[in-house]
């Protein structure tokens, strides 16, 4: 029984999983079900009311859009970064993680003195004659997405790099020596080989998404609210029992659009390595 | 067990674990933070640690202090001993037995309180207005808002604009900019067709509203970076916006005046002692006084206005030419009718 020793090395992460994981989220689920009597009434309000809906659907949405900018963005910069000489490549790096260290709600500060009415945009576009009245930034969906991608982004290209340093560079030099021109070896070796790395990253970030409270908060208008915002609402008005049925749709929905991804990602993975891109 | 209470509480008593804990005779006082706490820990606090021999420690509960007082009851440990109850909040805590009632033969033997100022599970600490607040270097030129229909007037005074994210009083403020007179406020509200009529409206103004403030904090904020042009906020934030150099003015008409309260939480440690408290708070004009010319909110100690110049006096929500033109908020009607309004108010943000 070698297996054993080695299993107590999980105890650890097992106990602060159960704890603070589990049980909470079991408590969770009896929450939004009993009230104090098992009652389906706070799903059935999130369903009747057709703005929750749109809430969630919008949830869904910016996710998507940022996981897919942030990838569209990251993966090129991965890509180059791949290619520099090691010592360049550490310091690269270095300078994507440095926004990292940095809380969230002051990288979303920020966006407000970028995006303000008296912010540096439109100090600019006064400047350059280009706007009479200062253009409303703030508040709108455009300055939730820009923030988010911005936040998002290193997870995205680190994630990209790590899948990229994997790949033996011997493959590529192989498909060269048997007659592949350097875009097609690219093309048919190397991003094939990396896409199972990218869709995890895109994962990743649509799940970081999913929960983003902040940014939309702060940088958002009334039309911006996602579900975690609507959580926090509801917890202010003392309504917790419905927060907790947001809470669980909320943590259903992204599991499912996750199984989702990765299922949609593994058919992609599977024509790319058929036929190419 | 419940998680959810116990993190949040976890939380909360890791916050209140400071230095003065290990202390025997401590009064912990929840309030706002902010000139509040600053002008509260001037005054009243060195007047009541001098008058019992207690120390004291003022908690800045600034976003939601029910919901941490209900968290506190669930979890069998109350931290607070004497907090400030909100004019909104006051009737939440009545409703949800959050508060403990006041023994007014402790705080008050020789019946000096008026009437007004005695509630049964608070004491009146202060009197403010909710307002309309412009500032006046974005109004167009020669032009001034007098009202809550100027607000609503976007082709005379365009410009972002901010309400609170509560349908308290903003549902108030859309009727009297809909003609409604302030004697009938509340009448109207009542009914069905009322309550359309104020969301009807609230549509109008809905576009040119950016942004739904959700602190008194975050309104000032808005209107000193010029995010907003005009906003309602709370009056004695006024006073701060204006010192900071920023043109901001008060449209008294149409105020919404509330009265605050300083009450006990059920279950507090100090009941007896949080009375002491509250007699400092509500019935020394001498303090008052000098808190009342930081902070335009005054309340009902026995002899204030005696005290007062004519000057510090038109500043205050109460003077007769200012309350004249505003209504009284009535707390009441909000306890009997928030749950119906709040929820179709915060499904109508979100449409």
């Amino acid at each position: 029984m070698k297996l054993r020793p080695i299993l107590w090395l999980l105890l650890p992460a097992a106990v602060l999983l159960a704890g603070f994981i589990l049980a909470p989220s079991l408590d969770l689920f009896r929450a939004s079900l009993f009230d104090p009597d098992f009652t389906m009434q706070h799903f059935q309000r999130l369903v009747d009311r057709g703005v929750y809906l749109d809430v969630m659907w919008r949830t869904i949405r910016v996710s998507l859009i940022v996981a897919v900018l942030c990838t569209v963005i990251g993966y090129p910069v991965a890509f180059f970064i791949n290619l520099q000489p090691s010592r360049r490549q550490t310091l690269l790096l270095f300078l994507i993680l440095i926004p990292m260290w940095m809380s969230i709600l002051i990288r979303t500060y920020a966006w407000i003195v970028v995006l303000g009415r008296d912010g540096l945009v439109n100090q600019a576009l006064a400047a350059l004659g280009l706007a009479q009245e200062p253009v409303q930034m703030l508040f709108t969906s455009g300055a939730v997405l820009a923030a988010m991608v911005q936040i998002l982004l290193p997870i995205q290209i680190l994630t990209c790099y790590a899948a990229m340093t994997e790949i033996d560079f011997d493959l590529i030099r192989a498909a060269r020596v048997l007659g592949a021109r350097p875009r097609q070896a690219i093309a048919r070796v190397f991003v094939p080989l990396s896409l199972d790395g990218t869709l995890t990253g895109l994962v990743i970030v649509f799940m970081l998404s999913m929960g983003f409270f902040i940014t939309p908060a702060l940088l958002g208008g009334r039309q911006d609210t996602m579900i975690a915002n609507l959580i926090e609402f509801q917890v202010q008005r003392l309504n917790w029992s419905f927060a907790a049925a947001l809470g669980v749709v909320l943590l259903v929905l992204t599991v499912a659009m996750i199984v989702l991804l990765r299922g949609a990602g593994r058919l992609l993975a599977r024509r790319v390595l058929k036929g190419g891109l | 067990m419940n998680y959810t209470r116990f993190v949040l509480h976890a939380a909360i008593a890791a916050s209140l674990a400071g230095p003065a804990a290990a202390e025997d005779k401590v009064l912990t006082i929840a309030g706002s933070g902010g000139v509040v706490k600053e002008i509260t820990e001037k005054v009243f606090i060195p007047a009541f640690e001098e008058d019992t021999g207690w120390t004291t420690k003022f908690i800045a509960a600034e976003s939601n202090i029910m919901l941490e007082v209900r968290t506190m009851l669930a979890s069998g440990n109350m931290l607070y001993d004497a907090m400030e109850v909100s004019a909104s909040n006051y009737p939440i805590g009545v409703q949800e037995g959050l508060l403990a009632p006041i023994d007014y033969a402790l705080l008050d033997p020789d019946n000096q309180l008026p009437d007004k100022a005695k509630k049964e599970f608070g004491v009146v600490a202060a009197a403010y207005s909710t307002v309309l607040v412009q500032r006046l270097d974005k109004t167009p030129e020669g032009k001034k808002m007098q009202s809550w229909a100027d607000f609503w007037d976007v082709e005379t005074f365009p410009g972002p604009r901010s309400l609170n994210r509560q349908p308290q009083y903003t549902m108030e403020f859309a009727l009297l900019a809909d003609g409604v007179a302030k004697e009938d406020l509340y009448d109207v509200l009542g009914t069905d067709e009322g309550l359309d009529r104020a969301f009807a409206k609230l549509d109008e103004i809905k576009p040119y509203i950016p942004v739904w403030w959700t602190s008194g904090a975050q309104s000032v904020q808005l209107l000193s970076d010029g995010e907003v042009f005009y906003s309602s906020t709370y009056n004695g934030r006024v006073t701060k916006l204006q010192e900071s150099g920023i043109p901001a003015e008060i449209v008294w008409n149409g105020g919404a005046l509330h009265t605050s309260y300083v009450g006990i939480p059920k279950n507090a440690p100090n009941y007896k002692e949080a009375h002491d408290w509250i007699r400092v708070r509500t019935m020394r004009p001498d303090l008052e006084i000098q808190y009342v010319r930081q902070l335009p909110y005054p309340n009902f100690a026995p002899g204030l206005f005696d005290e007062m110049s004519e000057e510090v006096a038109r500043n205050m929500p109460t003077y007769p030419a200012n309350a004249e033109v505003q209504f009284v908020a009535y707390d009441e009607f909000w306890a009997a009718n928030i749950d119906r309004i709040r929820e179709r108010f915060d499904e109508w943000l979100l449409e």
